[in-house]
């Protein structure tokens, strides 16, 4: 096969989920894909967790045409070859891309959960993900990996079901949020807050009154320079303008139709916002970034070494030069304390300039293919 | 330091023989760390060869990525930083072959050294040898040699040690010289008269005192 082609997203129904809180969240709906076939013995599985904004849709193409957020890494003779492996991706808890989230029906009201969806944590997502693993019969994992939130997921996984997983990947990572990524995680929802309205989904760009509802566009923006370095927007915008350059700043930037942005970066980050009001949540997105921002292993366990004790799973932690979001020191930090425990822990800081996004671009792929081939072949 | 000016460690085909000789010092099924690792040749050897549970240490992004491709345990760190984090005497052997001469601080290093492991090998190009020693004496120039291929001022090899630093260097920071194997002509052997002038490489199996 060299293709995965089109692939069709699945859902299975739970009855409920015990949330970390203590809250009971019932019922629950999951959204997942497979690539690849499960062997016999059920031992070729590979769990793939996704990054804030993605879904289940990891691979292949979907009903539209549309690329999955890691088509790169995932298909035959890939990173993750589906010759080899049966790769599940599912969406996460409180994602809005078919799994129970904000837009789902809270069956006491009737009506979406909207703001009123429960505090999740990464814990409840990584709980929800093995009721779906038990669920499809698998007992344990060949590996586990993910990239950002997928790699606090992974690393998450490792803690809780070692005995479920024979390795895990946790790329560009930390195990607690600094008080920096937490702080732009404020400062999209606060945007989102500040507008009272939610962006339409049927591509409608006002409401009756007028109001465009980018909250989540301003948030998104907001994510977007945190996830490049400055490196790549000097090679790829630089100071560049996309209108023409009147004289000197004698116009107004009505005249001159700038008020979308005349520099390039200025609509490039513009354009990623829209294209995400139009396909996410921005109730998601609160939620998840809590989730994102609560997560905190050594607060939960008194200390990494502590949370790391259980571990039995072959671990592979991977950071990225230019990553300022999620350096390479917390990297280490994870690497230390798994090194403090003697566990089995290989660390690769890949050289790549695209900052925190350097796992998902194109351009890092030959080289994170390989690590993660070699890796997995030697789980 | 450039990619390239570390490209020119000597390669492995050409120290062959010190890497037999440090294969024979390690004893089978222990735990190894290789520090400045390479592509992971000789964990490779010794896991095939010895059983040998390894890990090796490496900053070059292309040489980590094929420890990884090999089924290598790696770790992206730079020696410089010395070895925070590796508990001690976590490992029965800790490898430090054709690297010392590059350490910026080799003091720190080698103290890590035998912080973490039980025992440490270190094979180093002896600056000592009579070739070397007279080419300074008689052009006054720091000599260009096949240990030390590239001229002072564009070489990785920032440090021109020979056997008898090396032995004073390990008494005055309180380490024990366990045994100490010397390469002439890509020939291996322990009892050699004046090894400090003689000797193309030196390889010592040391150990905290």
């Amino acid at each position: 096969m060299d293709e995965i082609g089109v692939v069709k997203t699945k859902f299975l129904q739970f009855d409920g989920l015990r949330l970390e809180s203590g809250l009971y969240l019932s019922p629950i709906t999951v959204a997942y894909e497979t690539y690849g076939e499960l062997n016999d013995r059920k031992d070729n599985v590979v769990l793939v967790l996704h990054a804030l904004s993605g879904d289940a849709h990891a691979a292949g193409q979907d009903e539209n045409g549309r690329a999955g957020w890691w088509d790169g890494m995932i298909g035959p003779g890939k990173g993750i070859d589906t010759n080899r492996y049966f790769v599940i991706c599912s969406n996460c808890l409180g994602g809005c891309k078919g799994t129970t989230g904000p837009i789902s029906v809270n069956p006491e009201t009737g009506a979406p959960y909207g703001r009123s969806f429960p505090l999740i944590t990464i814990g409840d997502m990584v709980n929800l993900q093995a009721m779906l693993v038990e669920k499809l019969g698998i007992s344990k994992l060949h590996t586990v990996i993910g990239g950002s939130m997928g790699g606090m997921q992974a690393l998450d996984w490792a803690c809780r079901y070692s005995d479920k997983i024979k390795s895990a990947v946790v790329i560009a990572a930390t195990a607690r949020l600094s008080p920096q990524g937490i702080a732009f995680n404020w400062v999209g929802r606060n945007a989102i807050m500040s507008d009272p309205v939610a962006p339409f989904k049927n591509g409608a760009l006002v409401d009756d009154n007028g109001k465009t509802g980018r909250g989540l566009a301003v948030a998104r923006m907001i994510g977007h320079i945190t996830y490049l370095s400055e490196e790549t927007m000097e090679a790829k915008f630089g100071r560049k303008l996309t209108l023409r350059d009147m004289d000197g700043t004698t116009y107004s930037l009505e005249e001159n139709d700038g008020l979308g942005g005349e520099f390039e970066i200025e609509s490039y980050l513009q354009h990623k916002g829209s294209l995400f009001m139009e396909r996410f949540d921005e109730d998601s997105y609160v939620i998840i970034t809590k989730a994102i921002d609560h997560f905190d292993l050594v607060r939960q366990h008194g200390d990494l070494v502590s949370a790391f004790k259980n571990i039995a799973a072959k671990m592979l932690v991977i950071s990225f030069t230019s990553d300022w979001l999620y350096p390479t020191s917390m990297s280490l930090a994870i690497v230390r304390a798994l090194q403090a425990s003697k566990k089995h822990v290989s660390f690769v800081e890949v050289d790549l300039p695209y900052g925190h996004d350097s796992f998902l671009v194109p351009q890092g792929m030959p080289n994170l293919t390989r690590i993660v081939r070699g890796f997995l072949k030697g789980v | 330091m450039s990619d390239q000016i570390r490209e020119i460690r000597t390669p492995f085909h050409e120290f062959e023989v010190g890497f037999n000789i440090i294969i024979d010092l390690i004893a089978p099924g222990t735990r190894v760390l290789d520090l400045g690792c390479g592509s992971g040749t000789l964990l490779a050897r010794l896991r095939d060869e010895k059983d040998v549970e390894g890990c090796g240490v490496e900053l070059d992004q292309e040489k980590v990525i094929r420890c990884t491709e090999r089924g290598i345990r790696v770790m992206t760190l730079d020696l410089d930083h010395g070895l925070e984090g590796f508990p001690d005497l976590s490992y029965e052997y800790v490898v430090l072959s054709r690297t010392l001469q590059q350490i910026i601080n080799p003091e720190l290093l080698v103290r890590e050294m035998l912080r973490v492991g039980s025992k440490s090998i270190i094979a180093f190009p002896n600056f000592g040898r009579w070739q070397i020693t007279l080419k300074y004496l008689f052009t006054g120039r720091t000599p260009v040699v096949r240990t030390f291929p590239r001229p002072w001022y564009n070489t990785p090899d920032i440090h021109r040690v020979t056997i008898s630093d090396f032995r004073h260097f390990i008494h005055d920071i309180g380490g024990k010289i366990e045994k100490e194997i010397f390469i002439i002509k890509d020939k291996p052997g322990t009892n050699i008269l004046w090894p400090n002038c003689r000797a193309e490489w030196g390889c010592f199996q040391i150990s905290a005192q």
